[in-house]
């Protein structure tokens, strides 16, 4: 699987880089475990009663129109199987949405057709700046001028919204999106442990640019992290407190 | 239950049927209308899917191929979930067989309002017009038709939509919903006074089960989304603020009213293919239909839960723990009574002595191809997971499986199952099953790797994308053509059973088909059951 | 079997009608209209909108006409059975159903306005409600002046509209006209009395989640009144031809049954938005 990025052929989810993605992976790849046995299970029975009881094979039908004790079996057993997802699922969900203290806030504000970043002041930010599709960088339709920066290892909380229409704000390797609503503050957080380039693409319905407006996401050392401030504040548009961060949820 | 039906059959030519026109434009006939609800969803069939071919020839590459506006992509897009639901699925399931088969099925000699019955038919055909007209006037800025979605979510609907393309599409809604709605009362009526003398509701053929149940489904559900999009007709238009924050509304309500509409629409598309299954695979494994009452009451309780489970598609609007954790819980409830059915179909093969005909092809196709599908609906019922999954084509694989591997497939099996029973010729079975196995392997190829590019991460709705994706969207496209070969296939088995003209025998079927259609001549008298039957309790029917 | 058609059921079997393809085909016409009125599309130079949706209404009026004068002819001639008229039962009884569905959704919108003004994940909508219902610069009619008025004028009309079926089902004609005629003008008094308010209101049509939900929701009601009213009148006029016997008077029932759902969602309106939604609670005035 690609890391940060989709790969041709690939089959499975692009590598996950926070701790709760990788925990729901594990899980969603138990989930695709059972739902493979289940449908081979489901296939074989259709085999079995294909040759088995076919017209030349089984020439009288039987009369059975009832089993108690299998109708009682085919319902009780999905339902212990459901309860062993939902306990795992719960637990997963509740992680993901929990509120931890953050290290780093940004909003990220779904324009259409571009994503706009604000850092606030009292982060060492104080600026705000505009991430647009980059067409010459690699890999196409991925790149965006403006990177979004973060430090690795420090819990990183995005307050989403949106200035016209519904966007969404995907970042598959953080296992997660969050949809940018207009007069809504929606937030999420992660917790990225590995340095690097992370894409994802905005995945609500837009209009025209739809799939023309990626996000890219660099995670990099406390030291990077904190020589990108020090530049953008030179090179991005300066915000003053005016912009709205709520302490939202 | 072979019952005193069959004698009026043999008259069909002492009927006193009206002249063409009126036959066919002012009809009060359940089987006419039937007729032509199926002749109307074949056509939109055909423009759904000749659109489904735009998006797949446009996702072949990467890059754009075919659409030099990527709007017009969207529009594609919507046009395509729109027709495929409103105006292929929907007539063809519930106005066509639904109308065909639910009297006979009862013993009645029509519906209970034959004459409300064709004004239902013809809203389904002004709500299509009405849908046409909207591809062809400005929708987004410079570009013409509505690129919403087939879920109109605002305000890309409101604001990112100022030209009168989308009011078009909302007024097809509203009278396709209008015609629906008329369409499940009667429906409803039909099913609950007009059962022959002795059928009680618990000997009643699971087809008209199936039909009653979708029926409260649309007639609970469709006034929601009728406000729904009359709410967004009024924002469009009128200056309310519902969906508009700056107005002091919210756009996650339209989204809370469409799917308290949409999630139940779903079933409204299965339920009915399970009733044509159950009848399909009991008529061929020459065995009555395993835990009947089980089955009936399965469907009853997939429509009762269908209507709490509707913000399972919102999981990534930001909802509360609480409300999400609720959300997971019902959702994967509905898995238990599918359960139920899916095992008892298999139950009902088992011990049976089956018969390979071409519609039982496309029924036990359905059981395996419906499973797959269900099964990655219990995937994205988990929230943690579906917030990497939402919006993502390992959707779009999730209900193409259950809706063209599995309510498509069940349209073509009662297309086999019945077209002797509606025509009195016979298709084929060499064409019906050359049609399963091109759509089998046609379906798979289009739509399992889905699965794999909604996980690599490939959104939906997208008209272009980077390269990485292309291997398999390549691949889907390829599984595309021959799904279009099978429907070839299917056409010119239709075209040759009418030209060889064999007669269908009344039941064509054996032993195994003991609904009331059979006991009638092929095609039925223009009227049916002037003198109702009688049930006789029959032992081993249930 | 010499007489093929031998109908040996009490099932209503009709002969076809052109009432179904003419009153679809106006609607569709309306909507058409309506597209092009709402949009001010122009044919050439002509505004071709109003015209084409008042075509289309008229069709469906027409149609509506024909179709019940249909209806109203079969009943007469004895083709309404006592299945039959089951049948009709049922029938409207599924559509009073979905009507109180359609305004599910309306309730819905209010009440996911009026229960969540101070949500802060709302951030806007905070800053325009000032997170109370009514919203800051609202002024909301006092529920206990014209809105109580009105609630007593409907929850009487409920009690002259019994007072006529029970004159009816006594072969009491003079009754029947009397209760019929008091329900007809309480229930025009009603319309009137709305007409009124909403003339007085202190807050327009556009522009705010209050106006909107309030003018869509009551407006439809007032829709359904005035429908409801016609009903009943055609009722009143059906009275003076002589048509209802006490054993067969199902339009007069249906109107009825309508009636009281309308009295029945307004009693929901009025306290929803009138006197819950109004901030008396919160001591507003
Ligand atoms: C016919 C239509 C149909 C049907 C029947 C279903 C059935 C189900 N669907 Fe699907 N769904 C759609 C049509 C349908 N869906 C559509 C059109 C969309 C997308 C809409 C859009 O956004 O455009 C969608 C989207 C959708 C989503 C939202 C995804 C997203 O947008 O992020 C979810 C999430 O929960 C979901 C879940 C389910 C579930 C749990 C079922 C269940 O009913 C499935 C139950 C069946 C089984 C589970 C298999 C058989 C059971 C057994 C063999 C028993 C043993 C099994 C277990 C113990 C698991 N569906
Ligand atoms: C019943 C519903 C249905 C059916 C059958 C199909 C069938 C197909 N669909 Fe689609 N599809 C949707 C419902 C359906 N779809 C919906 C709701 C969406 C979402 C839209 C949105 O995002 O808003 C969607 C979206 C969608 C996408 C995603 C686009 C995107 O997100 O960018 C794609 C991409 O490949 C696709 C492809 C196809 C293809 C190749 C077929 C092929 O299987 C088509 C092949 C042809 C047939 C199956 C025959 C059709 C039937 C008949 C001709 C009728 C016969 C009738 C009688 C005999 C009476 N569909
Ligand atoms: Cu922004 Cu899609
Ligand atoms: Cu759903």
């Amino acid at each position: 699987a690609g890391i940060g990025q989709p790969e041709p052929w690939q089959m499975d989810r692009q590598v996950p880089v926070t701790e709760n993605a990788r925990d729901i992976l594990s899980f969603e790849v138990g989930l695709h475990w059972l739902s493979v046995a289940i449908s081979v299970f489901v296939l074989g029975l259709i085999i079995y009663c294909i040759y088995r009881f076919s017209e030349k094979a089984n020439p009288t039908p039987s009369k059975t129109t009832h089993n108690t004790l299998i109708e009682v079996a085919w319902t009780i057993v999905p339902v212990l199987i459901l309860v062993a997802v939902a306990i795992p699922s719960f637990r997963l969900l509740r992680t993901q949405l929990s509120d931890p203290k953050a290290d780093v806030l940004v909003k990220v504000i779904g324009h259409a057709w571009y994503w706009s970043y604000e850092y606030p002041a009292d982060q060492g930010g104080g600026f705000a700046f505009d991430a647009n599709l980059d067409e010459d960088k690699q890999p196409r339709l991925l790149g965006t001028d403006n990177d979004m920066v973060v430090p690795v290892n420090k819990i990183v909380k995005i307050q989403v919204t949106a200035a016209d229409v519904l966007h969404s704000w995907a970042m598959p390797s953080f296992g997660f999106k969050i949809d940018a609503v207009p007069g809504r503050l929606n937030q999420f957080w992660f917790k990225a442990d590995r340095e690097g380039t992370y894409h994802g693409q905005c995945s609500e319905l837009c209009g025209q640019r739809h799939a023309y407006m990626p996000i890219t996401v660099r995670v990099v050392s406390d030291e990077a992290y904190a020589q990108w401030l020090t530049e953008a504040k030179t090179k991005y548009a300066r915000i003053d407190d005016g912009s709205k961060f709520a302490e939202a949820r | 239950m072979a019952t005193a039906a069959a004698q009026a059959g043999h008259h069909a030519h002492d009927d006193h049927k009206p002249s063409f026109f009126a036959r066919w434009f002012l009809s009060t006939n359940h089987k006419d209308i039937g007729t032509l609800y199926l002749l109307f969803a074949f056509c939109a069939g055909i423009i759904g899917a000749f659109l489904s071919f735009g998006i797949r020839m446009e996702m072949e590459e990467p890059g754009l191929q075919y659409f030099s506006n990527p709007a017009t992509y969207n529009v594609f897009v919507t046009g395509h979930g729109l027709i495929m639901v409103f105006f292929m699925v929907m007539p063809a399931l519930i106005g066509g067989f639904g109308n065909w088969f639910v009297p006979l099925m009862i013993g009645a000699p029509d519906m209970a309002f034959p004459r409300m019955n064709n004004i239902s038919f013809w809203l389904t055909v002004a709500g299509f017009c009405s849908l046409l007209c909207s591809l062809f006037v400005e929708g987004a800025p410079g570009a013409s038709g509505a690129g919403t979605g087939w879920t109109v979510y605002p305000p890309l609907s409101t604001v990112g939509h100022p030209g009168p393309a989308v009011d078009f599409a909302i007024f097809a809604l509203h009278l396709s919903g209008a015609g629906s709605i008329l369409g499940a009362i009667n429906f409803i009526t039909t099913i609950l006074n007009m059962r022959a003398p002795g059928m009680t509701l618990h000997k009643m053929p699971l087809f008209a089960w199936a039909e009653l149940v979708t029926a409260f489904l649309l007639l609970l559900s469709l006034p929601v989304l009728a406000g729904a999009i009359t709410m967004l007709l009024t924002d469009r238009n009128f200056g309310t603020t519902f969906f508009d924050p700056a107005g002091g509304g919210d756009p996650i309500l339209y989204q809370h009213l469409f799917w308290f509409f949409g999630h139940p629409e779903v079933y409204i598309m299965i339920l009915p293919a399970f009733g044509i299954v159950s009848h399909i695979i009991a008529t061929f494994s020459r065995k009555p239909v395993f835990g009947y009452l089980a089955m009936a009451y399965a469907m009853v309780a997939i429509g009762v839960v269908g209507f709490v489970v509707w913000a399972h598609h919102m999981y990534t609007v930001g909802l509360s723990l609480q409300t999400q954790s609720y959300f997971v819980f019902a959702t994967m409830v509905i898995a238990v009574p599918t359960g139920v059915k899916i095992f008892s179909w298999i139950a009902t093969m088992w011990g049976g002595s089956i018969r390979f005909t071409a519609a039982m092809h496309w029924a036990v196709g359905f059981i395996f191809l419906f499973t797959v599908g269900g099964v990655t609906g219990v995937v994205l019922a988990n929230s943690a997971v579906d917030k990497y999954l939402h919006d993502t084509y390992y959707v779009v694989a999730h209900f193409h499986y259950v809706l063209s591997l599995g309510a498509v497939f069940i349209i073509f099996a009662g297309v086999y199952y019945w077209f002797p029973k509606m025509t009195g010729y016979v298709i084929p079975e060499w064409a019906g099953k050359l049609h399963f196995w091109l759509a089998f392997i046609g379906a798979n190829v289009l739509f399992f790797p889905m699965h794999f590019l909604g996980l690599a991460g490939m959104p939906r709705r997208y008209a272009d994308y980077p390269d990485a994706f292309a291997p398999w969207h390549r691949v889907a496209t390829w599984g595309g053509h021959i799904f279009a070969l099978g429907m070839i296939v299917f056409v010119i088995g239709v075209i040759l059973a009418f030209r060889s003209k064999v007669r269908a025998a009344d039941n064509p079927w054996g032993e195994g088909a003991t609904t009331l259609e059979w006991t009638l001549s092929s095609p039925p008298p223009f009227h049916q059951f002037e003198t109702l039957p009688r049930i006789v309790d029959e032992p081993g029917y249930h | 079997m010499a007489e093929a058609h031998a109908k040996n059921h009490d099932f209503h079997i009709l002969s076809p009608s052109p009432w179904p393809l003419i009153g679809a085909f106006s609607g569709f016409l309306m909507a058409f209209g309506a597209v092009f009125w709402m949009k001010s599309l122009q044919i050439g130079t002509l505004l071709p909108g109003p015209y084409i949706f008042g075509a289309g209404t008229i069709g469906v009026l027409y149609t509506m006409f024909s179709w019940w004068k249909d209806v109203v002819h079969e009943a007469n001639s004895g083709d309404h059975t006592r299945v039959v008229q089951l049948h009709h039962r049922y029938g409207m009884m599924m559509f009073i159903a979905s009507e109180v569905m359609f305004f599910v959704a309306w309730f819905w919108a209010y009440f996911e306005a009026a229960l969540y003004t101070a949500d802060p994940i709302q951030a806007t909508r905070v800053d325009f409600t000032g997170g109370v219902w009514p919203p800051k610069g609202i002024e909301a009619f006092d529920p206990w002046h014209l809105p109580l008025l009105n609630t007593l004028i409907l929850l009487t009309s409920g009690t002259t509209i019994t007072w006529a079926h029970h004159a009816l089902l006594n072969g009491d004609r003079k009754g029947l006209k009397y209760g019929l005629w008091l329900t007809i003008i309480l229930g025009v008094l009603f319309t009137a009395c709305q007409a009124y308010e909403y003339h007085h209101a202190a807050f327009g049509f556009s522009g705010s989640i209050y106006s909107s939900t309030f003018f869509m929701a009551t407006g439809f009601h007032g829709a359904h009144v005035i429908i409801g009213t016609i009903f009943l009148a055609v009722c009143l006029l059906r009275t003076y031809a002589g048509q209802f016997t006490p054993r067969q008077h199902l339009g007069f029932e249906f109107a009825a049954w309508y009636w009281h759902f309308v009295d029945v969602v307004w009693l929901f309106l009025f306290a929803a938005i009138y006197v819950w939604g109004s901030g008396v609670g919160h001591g507003a005035h």
